[in-house]
């Protein structure tokens, strides 16, 4: 080979295509760990839990009657803003309207990283 | 000084060089370094442990519309039994020997009526073991909705209640810190 005759060429080039497919699989099982990290730290940062439990305990309160002397819920529904705002450090802000048929509640959450807004109606 | 001689033995050379420097690059950048900033890859574990065990306490039998364990063990002030309940649900596991997971947990409300009304307050509701200071716990919460009035107890279940003065439906977040010994 090195006296530059013609043998073996395709052994040559078979040898560099071999080794330049394995960098090609080392990058793909290098990568793999840095992804599952990020996808891991992206799945954690996202407040999925406080945002599903303050959603139910709002659409909770709207099925509470709001008469005298108790009024259970407006005190609940102030209650979920306070205690949101105090040990879950997101702003909880909702409102419902209803128009015969069916109830509308505008929910709105946010706790400075995260916003997160629904509409949820029933029936 | 410049004749053709030994070209291929200079390709090779180059190839070669370049192939140890692509494999050092590559097992160089391979490893990752585990600092503490990466040790919530691991609280989230317990915490989605966590969150299903106070979801699954949380929730009514059947899906009716009735009371969940956890409303319960808050209406009657119960601690035993949230003990039994919450630590089975976290420990047990398949094979005799249960897990080592400890819990404190608080329940904090508005408080409704007395000199302090509008504060933000907290009860311990029951804990495995106190808190030392070198564990590593993680928070969970759960929202309730309870009656603060325990017709079991025959009194308010918030302390500043007294002479049932905050009867009626109210808000409390059960927050729970968990860790492994």
């Amino acid at each position: 080979m090195a006296r530059l005759n013609d043998d073996a060429q395709w052994i040559v080039l078979m040898g560099f295509i071999v080794s330049f497919s394995l960098f090609f699989l080392a990058i793909v099982l290098n990568q793999a760990t840095v992804v599952g990290q990020t996808t891991a730290e992206a799945v954690s940062e996202f407040p999925k839990e406080d945002i599903r439990g303050v959603r139910d305990v709002t659409i909770q309160s709207l099925f509470l009657d709001n008469n005298g002397p108790y009024t259970n819920q407006t005190n609940v529904q102030n209650e979920i803003r306070i205690l949101s705002l105090n040990r879950e450090d997101s702003v909880v802000q909702f409102s419902s309207q209803t128009d015969g048929t069916h109830t509308y509640l505008n929910f709105h959450y946010n706790n400075g990283v995260t916003a997160y807004n629904e509409t949820y109606t029933y029936p | 000084m410049v004749n053709r001689d030994a070209q291929l033995y200079t390709i090779e050379g180059i190839a070669a060089s370049l192939i140890i420097l692509l494999t050092a690059y590559i097992v160089l950048n391979s490893t990752s370094i585990y600092t503490p900033g990466d040790s919530h890859i691991n609280d989230m574990q317990l915490e989605v442990i966590g969150s299903d065990a106070l979801s699954m306490m949380n929730t009514p039998v059947n899906g009716s519309a009735g009371t969940s364990a956890l409303q319960a063990v808050i209406e009657n002030n119960d601690s035993a039994g949230f003990n039994t309940i919450f630590s089975n649900i976290l420990n047990n596991r398949t094979g005799a020997t249960p897990d080592t997971i400890q819990f404190l947990a608080n329940v904090t409300y508005v408080v409704p009526a007395g000199p302090n009304t509008g504060n933000v307050n907290t009860y311990r509701l029951n804990a495995s073991r106190l808190l030392y200071g070198g564990e590593h716990a993680v928070r969970v919460s759960q929202w309730v909705i309870v009656d603060t009035y325990s017709p079991a107890l025959g009194h308010d279940i918030f302390p500043e209640c007294v002479f049932a003065q905050c009867r009626g439906k109210h808000a409390a977040l059960v927050e729970v810190l968990l860790w492994r010994d």
